[in-house]
């Protein structure tokens, strides 16, 4: 019950969003206070231990721990999303006018709506119980995702956007395909359907042969929305183009949603069958980390740099699936969420002041922006692993239980991620001058919008130094068993 | 015998899409499928004399909305963005026929080796689903106009329901439905889309929109240097 009012309240403040024609109340009012009534409701959820047990076995709807720790991890980011959306919208709407060119960004009547419908969908599939349902929810968030890249109405944002919206729809049109092929591994059931209840208790019985074909679809579906290599290439795009608040949601939370599907999936799989998915998995992560490597490193543009960062943690968060380790990887997930919200969220910031995404014009922001370059490098390095980041936590317990060449071969690009990343930061914080000559104002606003990628980054410290912590004396680790 | 004969309308509409080049008649082609496959699992039920009024109801939503609003929405967004045809295709007309035929032999030859008889009633479903999904996903890669991209997700979107219908799965009516109306959403924003494209290019053609991407020569600053002279 708790669940649909989740999934509605959001809707409801779209529709009044959409109604308010001047747009004040759209971004001040009905914005947040959706963002803290879901906060509210999905930590209730969490401390409530899901809405599973009261659920029926054929419902639609109902939250297990897994989801109950992913919808919380949505819900914070859309939170502070909301949060920033206050101080940087301003910012960027008086540079547009001052550049005149105020027309040219999306109105508050598309854009607040088609976040909270976003926040909605995603809810939806953190929430799904069967996989009809599921596939549903998941291409209702590229479409509710979709006009948000067009923020800035440029040629190129709408070729990121049309890239975006085929591409994945595509993809998640194999996943259809998919979870059909599923179904009739399952015709030889009582009772059929795609209740996700109903499969895990009866997966003895699938039938082999259709579920390998079904995995495979899936994977390839749900691997394109989620941007494991080789279907990422929308990705880099999509995310270089969408404004910095727009690309921390769908870095942050959408992704993970994503990589819900698939491991729904994998639960119902068949004994037999598990050592093949996963062997997929692994195989899909590591082309994922290479491809990460290959274009991280003299990556020209910050943004695209940490798109392409987070194909490698989606990379990572698939290896540790191939190996069986999903409560490492659900902890991994929620580290990679928060640091990338912050990181993308400060890059729209930098974005904001110099107006171009080469690190090359930028030359060095420390001088003009201290806090943004500081909050950046401190991001940088937490992304990368370095202790006491929760993600070197996840990291390190993924390097100590996979099989030895595993571990050789993600330590090893690992390293070249850290090696590219660190460069590409140094130049952007630390670096001479470059030709882009931001205006007064806009540095202000930036600076002024630092402050809740600092939180953000801050709890990350908190937590990573905790695990941490954790990790070297022994005890053991929240969430991993 | 009435399923065998929408079967095979069927798939001599898929090989007239991939043959012609005029965008409406692409649409009406596309329209005509959604029709049939409204019609499919009533013809079956009623052949089973098992008609239920959910299913008749399931049947009259998707008629409306894959044989009605899709093509409307299209044909609105043809018109705005002022294109009638697709001139000059990627893989030209008899090349898409030859591969058609392909599609045909391949979708077959694959059937074949399928345990299908104790799952579905129709022999011919599996590979007109098969090859309407191909032929959607060759739509998509050998054409360059937006909208005919748009058309072949219909195309492929329809090979999937047609899939579902011959191995007789029933979804939950809501998923039905949902996946009706995430169809249309997508075509809506599509449309939109489009419009804006040949707005700001004076053209729908996909392949030239290439200037992202890793490979490119373009760096990004000059690319918001051209944004601001606008």
């Amino acid at each position: 019950m708790m669940t649909l009012a989740l999934i509605l309240a959001p809707l409801a403040a779209a529709l009044l969003a959409w109604r308010d024609t001047r747009g004040r109340l759209a971004v001040r009012l009905w914005l947040p206070l959706a963002a803290v009534l879901h906060l509210a409701g999905s930590l209730w959820l969490l401390a409530s231990r899901g809405d599973v047990a009261a659920a029926r076995l054929d419902d639609l709807l109902g939250l297990d721990m897994t989801s109950a720790i992913l919808l919380t991890v949505t819900s914070t980011l859309f939170l502070c999303v909301s949060l920033h959306t206050q101080l940087w919208l301003p910012a960027e709407q008086a540079k547009a006018r001052r550049d005149g060119h105020g027309g040219l960004l999306q109105s508050h009547r598309v854009f607040v709506p088609c976040l909270l419908l976003f926040l909605s969908t995603m809810t939806l599939v953190i929430s799904a119980r069967n996989f009809g349902l599921l596939w549903v929810a998941v291409e209702a968030t590229t479409l509710a995702s979709a006009p948000l890249i067009l923020f800035h109405r440029s040629g190129s944002s709408l070729e990121a956007m049309w890239k975006y919206l085929l591409i994945c729809s595509v993809g998640i049109g194999l996943a259809l395909f998919g979870t059909m092929l599923m179904a009739v591994s399952a015709t030889g059931l009582e009772h059929g359907g795609l209740s996700l209840s109903l499969l895990a208790e009866h997966r003895a019985q699938l039938h082999p042969g259709w579920f390998k074909a079904a995995f495979i679809l899936i994977l390839v579906g749900y691997g394109t929305k989620m941007g494991l290599a080789p279907f990422h290439t929308w990705l880099p795009d999509a995310h270089s183009e969408a404004p910095g608040v727009v690309s921390a949601l769908l870095s942050g939370a959408l992704l993970n949603c994503s990589l819900l599907g698939i491991w729904r999936f994998l639960s119902i799989c068949p004994d037999g069958l598990l050592p093949f998915c996963r062997q997929l998995l692994v195989a899909l992560g590591l082309l994922s980390l290479a491809v990460a490597v290959f274009f991280i490193i003299h990556q020209p543009d910050y943004k695209r740099m940490l798109a392409y960062s987070s194909v490698e943690h989606m990379g990572l968060a698939a290896i540790l699936c191939g190996i069986g380790r999903w409560d490492v990887a659900l902890l991994h997930l929620c580290g990679h969420s928060l640091i990338k919200m912050s990181l993308f969220l400060l890059a729209g910031n930098v974005l904001l002041a110099y107006g171009t995404r080469a690190i090359r014009s930028i030359g060095g922001i420390f001088g003009r922006l201290p806090r943004t370059a500081l909050l950046w490098l401190v991001g940088v390095l937490l992304i990368c692993g370095t202790p006491p980041s929760p993600l070197f936590v996840s990291e390190w317990l993924l390097l100590t239980s996979a099989p030895l060449w595993l571990t050789c071969l993600v330590f090893l690009m690992l390293f070249g991620v850290f090696a590219g990343m660190s460069l590409a930061c140094l130049k952007l914080c630390l670096g001479e001058d470059g030709e882009a000559r931001p205006a007064a104002e806009d540095v202000c606003g930036a600076e002024r919008a630092a402050a809740v990628p600092a939180a953000a980054l801050g709890v990350a410290l908190l937590g990573g130094a905790y695990l941490t912590w954790c990790l070297l004396s022994g005890q053991p680790i929240p969430g991993v068993n | 015998m009435f399923s065998e004969i929408l079967y095979v309308i069927f798939l001599a509409l898929d090989l007239t899409l991939l043959s012609s080049s005029r965008l409406l008649h692409c649409i009406r082609l596309v329209a005509l499928q959604g029709l049939l496959i409204g019609l499919m699992p009533l013809a079956d039920a009623v052949l089973r004399s098992e008609l239920r009024p959910s299913m008749a109801l399931m049947a009259m939503v998707s008629i409306v909305v894959k044989a009605v609003l899709l093509p409307r929405l299209l044909s609105r967004a043809m018109r705005r963005a002022q294109v009638n045809r697709e001139l000059e295709p990627l893989a030209g007309y008899s090349v898409s026929t030859l591969a058609a035929l392909a599609m045909v032999a391949l979708s077959f030859v694959m059937v074949r080796s399928l345990p299908l008889s104790e799952y579905t009633t129709h022999p011919l479903s599996v590979p007109v689903s098969l090859i309407t999904m191909l032929t959607g996903l060759f739509l998509i890669i050998a054409r360059r106009k937006a909208l005919t991209q748009a058309l072949g997700f219909l195309v492929f979107e329809n090979g999937i329901t047609v899939f579902g219908i011959g191995m007789t799965l029933e979804n939950s009516f809501i998923v039905e439905l949902g996946i009706l109306l995430d169809v249309l959403a997508l075509v809506f924003i599509m449309g939109i889309a489009v419009f804006h494209i040949n707005r700001e290019f004076a053209h729908i053609d996909t392949d030239r929109l290439n200037h992202l991407g890793d490979w490119s020569a373009q760096e990004p600053e000059l690319k918001t240097e051209q944004d601001e002279e606008e």
